[in-house]
């Protein structure tokens, strides 16, 4: 949703916003600590793959923390979300009690406020712009535990009113893909009064906040409950359907599917390329987490030993190797280690995730980069011979790149290896749909803003454009493609001239 | 080792060196399934006669130097397997692989003719087409690291 300045300024003026403003001094709200977010023990937390690890804050401390912010002239906060979330009405919601507006205000935007409370790299974004950052070098307002604090309170108060949706005008449309930006676009085109199918390809609905983020970071619950909500206003959902196999766009214009909108995501995990690399108890991360989160590897009474090791060596330094190290950890590992060929400051993971992880015993060695997997006589990995790494000059960039220092190279002993190195486009839509644009990445072009492909009735977003990325930009995408997709369909179908 | 008896002889030889490069490049474009790795090819195919044009430059008495300027090596073609290029489904990160081990060989071939060279001449004129290839190298290895260690 754009946002013009003079809207932000005139709610910053509403009366109840003034009178808050007026009731604590900036010096008081100053003074406030940020708050501690509580979590289970480490050593409890462990023991299990489905106990989150945040346990939230109380009405207390977020109404507390909710007084820190300064509800800034300028928000530079706002700056930093993606989606631009009217961050400090959400705020000031909290701060005057009134939980559920504040959980409407953070609607208006995201459409997972409960998921993104949760994962959102905050700390490079809104938070990274907050005033007590940029001007007074303190610890920013913790707008993300506020967002999940909102969310949860209306999820939890089963108070989640159903959006009201337009009148049906008879148009189906079809989603590829049940993630975070198939989920987003499907609810606004419900809202517009579409019928909507899902078509996904698992077994699951929710993509990557089911089968890739462990339930200690994001619990099942929470993306269940906006699943039902997209299934009371009527969306549809088919699971076990490949698209490009299971029917062809083709066969879905055929049944009278009049646009798609691909969500697919990149999950096609990308290897090192490193000799050994196909020894047996080497496997991607996305493997080694679906199984875990999907398939119920954890469980006792499971029946995959491949996957329980004492000497865990997960390589990658970014959200997918911590949750895969953790979930080592959980799964029993003795040793559970990163191996990351560049310093922990570039670990492109949430830093939380990074201070968890270290909390849980998770070793970490940094500029270190695994340059060859040594196999047992059956097959099976026993150790991975590492290189050390040095930061060489910064180049014309300014970037700093690890250069392998020769001569360092020692073996680590590993009873499993998991592999996070980034992952690629899944590549059947790409590669079946005849007239497609297509990046040498594998992602689908779109127009920018549009998400409008090549093909004018095929619409896309999230990792399929942008590869591996974060959810709430596929999350954003989703809602732009709904916007414009509805505008095209209204025009070619509905003869109406939308206004744009 | 080829023995080389004039300057223009090593021009001749490096000129060839990339026009065989390119003709490898548009080889693999034409095998390739998908027009995306089609054009990755082309393009490469492109950098080598633009290299070659430069080569050929000096041979018709444009000035070159070999600058005193380290070219990094950030190695990271040295320690992946190598890529089967009878296949006609190479990735982006295959085709970034082939590049760096293929400017990396050629590398290695004036460093070491460098080494051998008997008059100080030669030897610059391979150590100015040594880093050339380098130069070339780092680029494809940039991308690499960018795009394709982006280990998230
Ligand atoms: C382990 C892990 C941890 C992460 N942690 C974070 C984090 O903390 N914060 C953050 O912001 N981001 C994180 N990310 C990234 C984030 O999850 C993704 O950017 C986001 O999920 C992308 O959403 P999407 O809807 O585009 O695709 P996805 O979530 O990947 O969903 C795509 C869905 O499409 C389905 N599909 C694919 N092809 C077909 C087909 N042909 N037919 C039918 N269905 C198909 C797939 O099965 C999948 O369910 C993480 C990613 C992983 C893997
Ligand atoms: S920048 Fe920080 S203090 Fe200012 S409005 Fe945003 S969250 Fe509040």
């Amino acid at each position: 949703m754009e946002r013009s300045e003079e809207y932000i300024k005139n709610e910053r003026k509403k009366e109840w916003r003034v009178e808050l403003q007026k009731k604590t001094k900036a010096k008081d709200r100053m003074a406030i600590e940020r708050v501690k977010m509580s979590e289970q023990d480490p050593n409890e937390r462990i023991k299990s793959q489905r106990i989150e690890v945040n346990k939230g804050l109380s009405a207390e401390q977020a109404v507390q923390e909710a007084m820190r912010c300064m509800d800034c002239v300028n928000p530079t906060c706002m700056e930093g979300c993606p989606v631009s979330i009217n961050i400090p009405k959400f705020i000031k919601n909290i701060e005057r009690g009134e939980f559920g507006k504040a959980a409407s205000v953070l609607k208006e935007t995201s459409a997972l406020p409960a998921v993104c409370g949760r994962v959102c790299p905050q700390e490079v974004q809104c938070e990274q712009k907050c005033f007590y950052v940029e001007k007074l070098n303190q610890p920013s307002v913790a707008i993300g535990y506020l967002e999940r604090f909102a969310a949860d309170w209306e999820r939890e108060s089963g108070e989640i009113a159903v959006p009201e949706c337009a009148e049906s005008n008879g148009i189906k449309v079809a989603v590829i893909g049940s993630g975070p930006s198939g989920l987003s676009f499907a609810g606004d085109m419900a809202k517009l009064g579409y019928d909507v199918t899902v078509f996904e390809a698992l077994h699951e609905i929710g993509g990557v906040l089911k089968y890739g983020i462990p339930e200690f970071r994001l619990p099942n619950a929470v993306v269940d409950v906006e699943i039902d909500n997209l299934r009371n206003m009527g969306v549809k959902f088919i699971t076990n359907y490949i698209v490009g196999q299971t029917a062809t766009l083709e066969d879905l214009k055929g049944e009278g599917f009049k646009a798609f909108y691909v969500g697919s995501g990149a999950g096609l995990p990308r290897f090192m390329n490193i000799p050994g690399e196909n020894a047996n108890g080497i496997l991607s991360s996305n493997e080694y987490l679906t199984r875990v989160n999907l398939m119920g590897a954890d469980s006792e009474d499971s029946d995959t030993p491949v996957l329980r090791g004492k000497n865990v060596v997960v390589v990658g330094g970014g959200n997918t190797a911590m949750d895969s190290v953790r979930t080592a950890k959980r799964l029993g590992a003795e040793n559970a280690m990163i191996v990351y060929r560049r310093s922990e400051e570039e670990m492109p993971a949430r830093v939380e995730e990074v201070h968890h992880a270290k909390q849980e015993g998770v070793e970490f060695l940094t500029l270190t980069n695994p340059i060859e997997y040594i196999a047992d006589e059956n097959g099976r990995v026993k150790q991975v011979k590492v290189q050390k790494m040095e930061l060489g000059e910064p180049d014309a960039s300014g970037r700093r790149r690890p250069i392998p220092m020769e001569g360092s190279e020692y073996t680590i002993d590993a009873t499993v290896v998991v592999v996070a190195v980034g992952v690629s486009p899944n590549p059947l839509i790409p590669n079946s749909v005849e007239g497609l644009e297509v990046s040498k990445w594998g992602t689908i072009e779109v127009v920018k803003d549009k998400m409008q492909s090549s093909i004018p009735e095929v619409f896309a977003g999230g990792d399929i454009v942008r590869g591996g990325a974060t959810v709430i930009l596929a999350m954003g995408d989703g809602r732009k493609a709904a916007a414009n997709m509805d505008t095209y369909l209204k025009e070619k179908y509905l003869s109406k001239k939308v206004e744009q | 080792m080829k023995e080389f008896n004039s300057l223009e002889d090593i021009l001749d030889f490096a000129i060839n060196e990339e026009q065989m490069a390119a003709d490898f490049y548009t080889a693999l474009a034409e095998k390739m399934e998908h027009q995306e790795m089609k054009d990755t090819f082309e393009q490469y195919a492109l950098e080598e006669i633009g290299h070659r044009a430069k080569l050929e430059a000096i041979k018709n008495g444009k000035e070159y130097k070999v600058s005193e300027e380290k070219v990094a090596d950030l190695k990271i073609g040295d320690y992946l397997v190598d890529v089967d290029t009878e296949k006609t489904n190479i990735t982006y990160q295959e085709a970034l692989t082939i590049a760096m081990k293929k400017e990396k060989a050629a590398f290695k071939l004036y460093n070491d003719l460098a080494a051998a060279a008997s008059d100080s001449a030669s030897r610059d004129m391979f150590l100015m087409l040594a880093q050339e290839e380098a130069k070339h190298k780092l680029r494809f290895e940039v991308e690499y690291d960018n795009n394709i260690l982006t280990e998230n």
